[in-house]
């Protein structure tokens, strides 16, 4: 029984991660009143660049660099769509995701199913050591000690600074915001562009870091479990971070029941996570309360002539 | 300081001849973007036109089968466009359409109805299966207003899931243990027109294409849909049944989203398999936005877009371009128009910034 707990929560950061940084890139962005479609496509791209970089330089860590930038970089044209063009900004998402998912595709095309040398697990010194949770806890790979430090970061960002009271404000009410001096755009930008960095960290984790290979619908759907962790976790970072172990526990849990041979009907199991969901948003919509609920202007393309 | 600073302004009337030449320059600038992106995947210039034109429209074979793959897609369209002429996010098409083949494929694995009736049954069971699985993101919205965008979505994966449950439990083929259902018998199946593999399914495409035209460009109702769909409060301040219309053209939706599924099974694949419902969503709503939102300009739209699908196949097989170059430049051409679509809505002009002591004489 503690062998399968130690692997069960051993595996939970490998689905965990992904979800966890994707998912507090699309918070940061909403909180900035961006909706963004576009995660699967920034995390398939991000996947596939760290994946054929690793492969052809053999360093994991320009591969996840370039990632990082790579999906910033497909953030920053939507981005462009939707603040400077002023664009319907669900479609142009769609349109950002099939871009990512379409060049994901055909650039790595040559490069599918070619294991390659990804990021090693960090033993703390003799943090390691410790029964139980020293495997647990201090056997991972750098990128999950730094998620958990996003986390934090952008908690403290949003919450308690200058810059992040300027991204809520903007989220919340761009037409007061501008009055009182924030340049709304620049926020906007920022934000997405942030957002498709974590969302390009978090394709580089799944390629480089969790399975060290790259196969094609790499990240099968998990941008859009992102997007409604987003709604789960009620646009709190660490809520989503939260949030993320939870759906990657309870996913991490089924292959440990198959690999023990316990008959688990899994893919009923697997939809636990989406209905748990539904049911989060329909409790939060019913008890009405307006604290932590979604930002006001989420989904609005702000004009300053509209202004009243 | 510069002197001058740029401003933005909303066009209140946007002339005909400006509509039609933004949409024209987006559609070239992203179709001639989706080129460049063929030749630079590897698809010899010599021979492109060849492809992408000749070979899937002017060639008996190649126009069947781009055809066949039309008669799906023309539904999602359709699909797409019930529910964003009202501003409803349906993003759960593919869901829709899973929950319209598992219809149909349950009816045909259980012989319901007489034997004759079997493939009406099927078709009704699966535009039934589809509207019901939106009903639960729409009775949500109505009820709870909750955001029918994530329900819709998460209720796709929720469908794909429980298609795989049954691919790989109960319905696996018990010929060879495949996760597909056992085929169907002849009488399930949509006439075969003797024209590659396109079936009579086409003809109901068409005329559901018809009747969804008169429906929202000639009926009271589309009358209200174009009222909802510009402004909700002025529609219900007006005494316009928000509600019902907005019910029936959802569940019209998800019925035509599975109903779309219910003729992939019948029509082509004559069984249900894992991969027929993939990225429909997506290609719905850029057939629809392409279309402009007008039921009788998804025909050609849809069967444009069947003709690239086609191509692509052709493309995989003899240049080892993937398919993901479809969903790529669908991307690029939906995302150039959207853009196009800022110097039809707003005016850009530079102007002069007024003197400070000016400005205190005018407020």
């Amino acid at each position: 029984m503690e062998q399968f707990i130690t692997h069960w929560l051993g595996s939970t950061p490998a689905f965990a991660i992904p979800l966890a940084l994707a998912s507090m890139g699309l918070v940061l962005c909403e909180r900035a009143g961006v909706l963004n479609m576009g995660a699967e496509g920034y995390m398939s791209l991000g996947a596939m660049t760290a994946a054929v970089l690793t492969l052809t330089l053999g360093n994991p860590a320009i591969g996840i660099l370039c990632a990082v930038l790579a999906g910033a970089t497909l953030a920053l044209v939507f981005g462009f769509a939707v603040v400077v063009m002023r664009c319907e900004q669900i479609l142009a998402g769609l349109a950002t995701m099939a871009v990512g998912l379409g060049i994901a595709g055909v650039v790595g095309r040559s490069y599918v199913h070619k294991s390659f040398e990804g990021l090693q697990p960090l033993d703390l010194p003799w943090l390691d050591q410790l029964p139980l949770v020293g495997q647990l806890l201090f056997h991972q790979d750098i990128l999950v000690y730094l998620t958990v430090l996003i986390g934090f970061a952008l908690w403290f960002l949003l919450e308690h600074t200058r810059a992040g009271l300027k991204i809520r404000a903007v989220g919340e009410d761009p037409a007061s915001a501008d009055v009182a001096g924030v340049q709304v755009q620049v926020q906007q930008l920022l934000a997405i562009t942030a957002s498709g960095a974590l969302c390009g960290l978090a394709g580089a984790y799944l390629s480089v870091a969790s399975s060290s290979i790259w196969v094609d619908n790499m990240v099968a759907g998990r941008g859009w479990i992102a997007l409604a962790l987003v709604v789960f976790a009620r646009w709190e970072p660490l809520k989503a971070l939260a949030g993320a172990f939870l759906f990657g526990a309870i996913e991490a849990l089924l292959p440990r029941l198959q690999a023990i041979g316990i008959p688990a009907p899994i893919y009923l199991m697997n939809m636990l996570p989406y209905l748990f969901t539904i049911a989060v948003l329909l409790v939060a919509a019913c008890s009405g309360s307006k604290k932590g609920m979604e930002p006001a202007a989420l989904g609005q393309p702000y004009v300053r002539q509209d202004r009243h | 300081m510069s002197n001058f600073r740029l401003t933005l302004e909303r066009r209140q009337q946007v002339s005909t001849l400006r509509s039609a030449a933004t949409y024209i320059l987006g559609l070239l600038v992203g179709l001639g973007c989706g080129v460049l992106v063929l030749l630079a995947a590897g698809a010899p210039a010599s021979t492109l036109m060849d492809d992408l034109v000749v070979q899937v429209f002017f060639s008996a074979r190649g126009l069947a089968q781009t055809l066949t793959l039309a008669v799906p897609l023309i539904m999602v369209g359709l699909a797409a466009l019930a529910a964003m002429r009202l501003r409803f996010w349906n993003v759960g098409i593919e869901g829709q359409l899973w929950l319209g083949a598992i219809g149909a494929t349950l009816v045909a694995n259980n012989d319901f109805g007489s034997e004759a009736l079997r493939l009406p049954i099927m078709l009704i069971a699966s535009a039934l299966a589809g509207a019901i699985w939106i009903a639960v993101p729409l009775l949500l919205k109505l009820k709870a207003n909750v955001n029918e965008l994530v329900v819709t979505l998460l209720l796709s994966n929720v469908a794909y899931l429980l298609l795989q449950h049954l691919l790989f439990g109960a319905w696996k083929d018990p010929v060879n243990s495949f996760p597909v259902s056992p085929r169907f018998d002849d009488n399930e199946q949509l006439a075969s027109l003797g024209f590659g593999n396109l079936h009579s399914g086409i003809y109901l495409a068409l005329a559901i294409t018809l009747l969804m035209a008169v429906l929202v460009q000639k009926s009271r109702t589309g009358f209200y849909i174009d009222v909802i769909g510009h402004n909700r409060r002025t529609a219900l301040a007006t005494g316009i049944p928000v509600t019902a219309t907005l019910t029936l053209m959802i569940l019209l939706s998800g019925a035509l989203a599975g109903l779309a599924g219910g003729l992939i099974v019948t029509g082509v694949e004559h069984r249900l398999t894992q991969t027929i419902g993939i990225n429909t969503t997506f290609s719905g709503i850029v057939i629809a936005f392409v279309a402009r939102f007008n039921p009788l300009a998804i025909l050609p739209t849809a069967i444009a877009l069947a003709g690239i699908y086609n191509a692509g196949s052709t493309l995989k097989v003899f240049y080892g371009i993937p398919d993901a170059i479809v969903v790529l430049i669908q991307g690029i051409v939906l995302l150039t128009l959207l853009m196009v679509q800022f110097f039809r809505s707003y005016r850009v002009s530079l102007l002069r910034r007024t003197p400070p002591q000016t400005a205190r004489q005018i407020t």
